[in-house]
């Protein structure tokens, strides 16, 4: 099997372990660094065995992996899940570990996760929600004294007509109906409906680098062909052609509506082979043993 | 001791003995049209009646510090009075001592309403509002009046509804209300007669503390529509104990609504009934905000097919608050249906009780009864118990309940989390949130605007939030 210390060999374009003061510290690069993360109810069980990963803005990264691979552990981990614990290497976004922050500060920083389940919020409407995030998102870093406040009208929170327009005009983008803004958050919603919010939410939010967790997953084509238009209008917009993408998968097909520039295989938490757009097809041809084997084969 | 003055005499310390009672009934003869709707046989029939009955309930849960058979009465006052009842806009009329009177609410009673400061009426005001078709007849007038007015005109609608709702005689504090009743209000709302505006009734804790027995009896004519907002605000620390009487006539509509507000240190024992006749609808709507101790039993009785009960309640403890909320739903007769609602949450040492029966009775075909609780804890001290039950004696009904007792969500604090809300205000959101379906049914936006207002501020003041 391959250790943490051979496994990139192969996967340099990947996995350049550059130090992070070679990169500016407003440049949207995304450093995954020695990555070891076990849960917190299981301390002894490693789920992440060494990630070693590097997103640069504009890329669209694919992590192709088997159900309890890894993959949405990985998501957990980048966004501060409380129930996961970090115990080795770094996070480096921005110029900052982003492991010491919180994920509301995660978030302000502009990283955001499409979830594959996502969570209902009930008795609070999506309208509430995105105007509470937006806020927030606008806010960055800034504690409480900053120019926005989001609990506070008048302090520069998004005025509430601007905020209209606005999430008017993207669930239009998005095909969802009006009504859509005054249910609460993921309550009673179908599959396709909960990942359709995060397409909202992401498209308002604006995040600079984004995880789509399993986003594929439970939708008839119709929907992942909307999802994909989503990502495809946000990465093809002015103030999205940076953002970079972390795309989590179990199957190929949503990288045919969303074209990844580097595909990375996960087996039991670690990325065992990184390629071009033509590993996936290989995934799809010869499946995740055939991997498996060849990695095998190939490790001292 | 607290005392007060009454007519140029000095209040009496209250305690539930026969004492304070010969004492009040002494001063009520000598003032006639203060007191309420009870002659002096009753009131002693009731004393005796509180002094024979058990406490209700033992003490609910673990570390629920109250314990009904030994409540302190000390430092209380009994008095009666009527001395500034004004008829003019309540805002105008209130006077700049009258702590709690000047409250915003006053100034948004449009249809009218009365005001008590503790048990001394100050504030009357008769509804006002349009009514063409009916101006000529006589009996089609809104009547809101103090009780021992009503109960003295002997108005035809009350005698019909008095204590013919609420069974004084069955439960410790209702016969306690009885004996030393000294305050209350009687609506009546006219067959046919839609209001648009709320009648309010306004409870304010007087600045020494007082020991207050309101009865107020609600009839709502057939066909009729009305809504009745029943505060409770104020500074001081009153005991309150009180009836609640609502008579809902054939195809008529009450939404009776509770926005409890009181003191921190008040104590409020309330029992409040319904009675619908045929197709006749009540929906309660109780927000327990303010207040030490709060123990509500919200009733509803379908004697008369297609009457329907809605009852939707919240409270939120914090600091060492307790509410201990009892609602029951009673199908007489089929096909009749309820819906019950009840949202509650506690945090630092809030103490909680929720008990819930639906019964449904062998003549109740065709009766569907609805009743779902949830309890959110935030604290490791608070404390909440849940205790729903259905008692069903009829065939071919629909009946359902549900229950959960739950903390908060560390996955939906995550996912709020994930979208650049912290934690504190994801808290806020999701625990606003898991009020939202009683809110909801308030039946005004003001309404519940004003009650998420309340929760608000309550979740700011906790010291303890989501331990």
């Amino acid at each position: 099997m391959t250790s943490t210390e051979t496994a990139p060999t192969e996967t340099a374009l990947a996995a350049t372990h550059a130090p992070v003061t070679d990169y500016p510290v407003d440049d949207a690069v995304l450093d995954i660094r020695d990555l070891h993360v076990v849960p917190l109810a299981e301390p002894g069980r490693e789920i992440l065995a060494g990630i070693d990963l590097t997103v640069r803005k504009g890329e669209v990264h694919a992590i192709m992996g088997r159900n309890g691979s890894g993959k949405t552990t990985l998501a957990y981990a980048l966004m501060g899940h409380p129930g996961y614990r970090v115990t080795h290497g770094e996070v480096i976004w921005k110029g900052l570990d982003i492991l010491k922050l919180s994920p509301d500060k995660r978030a302000r920083l502009g990283l955001f996760l499409a979830f594959q389940y996502p969570t209902a919020i009930p008795g609070l409407s999506v309208a509430s929600f995105l105007r509470t995030a937006l806020n927030a998102r606008r806010r960055g870093l800034a504690d409480g004294d900053g120019e926005i406040d989001p609990s506070d009208m008048t302090r520069g929170g998004i005025k509430m007509g601007e905020f209209r327009t606005l999430i008017r005009e993207t669930m239009a983008l998005l095909k969802l109906d009006d009504a859509f803004a005054a249910r609460y958050v993921n309550e009673g919603f179908s599959g396709g409906e909960k990942k359709r919010l995060e397409m909202l939410q992401m498209a308002m939010l604006k995040p600079e680098f984004a995880i789509l967790d399993e986003t594929d997953s439970g939708l008839d084509i119709d929907a992942l062909q909307s999802v994909g238009n989503s990502v495809n209008a946000l990465r093809h917009s002015d103030e999205g052609k940076d953002i970079g993408f972390l795309v989590i998968t179990h199957y190929p097909r949503i990288l045919k509506h969303v074209p990844a520039d580097l595909v990375h295989i996960m087996i039991d938490g670690r990325i065992v082979k990184s390629g071009g757009p033509e590993l996936a097809d290989e995934i799809e041809r010869d499946g995740y043993d055939a991997v498996r084997d060849e990695v095998a084969a190939t490790s001292v | 001791m607290s005392s007060g003055t009454i007519a140029g005499v000095t209040a009496p310390a209250f305690t539930p003995t026969a004492a304070t009672l010969e004492t009040a009934i002494a001063f009520l003869a000598q003032h006639p049209g203060h007191g309420g709707a009870v002659d002096a046989a009753t009131r002693r029939e009731a004393l005796a009646r509180y002094e024979a009955l058990p406490a209700p309930g033992a003490r609910p849960s673990r570390g629920w510090k109250y314990d009904y058979a030994n409540l302190p009465f000390e430092d209380l006052s009994w008095t009666s009075d009527r001395r500034s009842v004004a008829t003019s806009p309540f805002a105008a009329a209130a006077p700049p001592d009258a702590s709690g009177a000047d409250h915003p609410a006053l100034q948004t009673a449009s249809a009218g309403g009365l005001v008590h400061l503790g048990a001394t009426l100050l504030h009357l005001r008769p509804a006002q509002h349009d009514m063409p078709e009916a101006a000529s007849r006589r009996d089609a007038r809104v009547v809101i009046l103090p009780l021992a007015d009503a109960a003295g005109a002997a108005e035809p609608a009350l005698m019909r509804a008095l204590d013919t709702i609420v069974d004084w005689r069955g439960d410790k504090f209702t016969a306690l209300a009885t004996a030393f009743q000294n305050c209350g209000a009687f609506v009546y709302v006219p067959d046919g007669v839609q209001l648009d505006e709320p009648i309010q009734l306004v409870f304010a804790g007087a600045p020494d503390d007082e020991a207050v027995f309101p009865h107020v009896v609600v009839v709502v004519g057939n066909g009729a529509r009305a809504t009745v907002l029943e505060r409770h605000v104020g500074a001081g620390d009153p005991f309150v104990c009180g009836i609640v009487e609502a008579h809902v006539g054939e195809g008529a509509q009450l939404d009776y609504a509770v926005v409890q507000q009181a003191g921190e240190a008040a104590r409020l024992m309330f029992t409040r009934g319904a009675r619908c006749d045929r197709d006749g609808q009540v929906r309660w709507h109780l927000a327990e905000l303010g207040g030490a101790l709060a123990r509500t039993v919200l009733a509803a009785r379908l004697d008369a097919p297609g009457g329907r009960a809605e009852a939707s309640a919240l409270f939120f403890n914090t600091g060492t608050q307790h509410v201990d909320l009892l609602s029951g739903v009673d199908h007489t007769v089929g096909p009749t249906t309820s819906d019950t609602v009840v949202r509650s949450a506690a945090t630092d040492r809030g103490q909680g009780r929720y008990v819930g029966n639906i019964v449904i009775r062998p003549k109740a075909h065709g009766s569907d009864a609805s009743l779902r609780d949830d309890a959110l804890l935030l604290s490791k001290r608070a404390h909440i118990d849940s205790i729903p039950a259905l008692e069903i004696a009829a065939n071919d009904v629909k009946a359902f309940h549900g229950a959960t007792v739950g903390s908060l969500d560390e996955d939906a604090l995550f996912y709020a989390g994930t979208r650049g809300i912290a934690r504190a205000e994801a808290l806020r959101l999701i625990t606003l949130g898991f009020f939202e379906p009683v809110i909801a049914r308030f039946p005004s936006e003001a309404l519940r605007d004003e009650v998420r207002s309340a929760l608000d501020r309550k979740l700011d003041d906790a010291t303890e939030l989501g331990a």
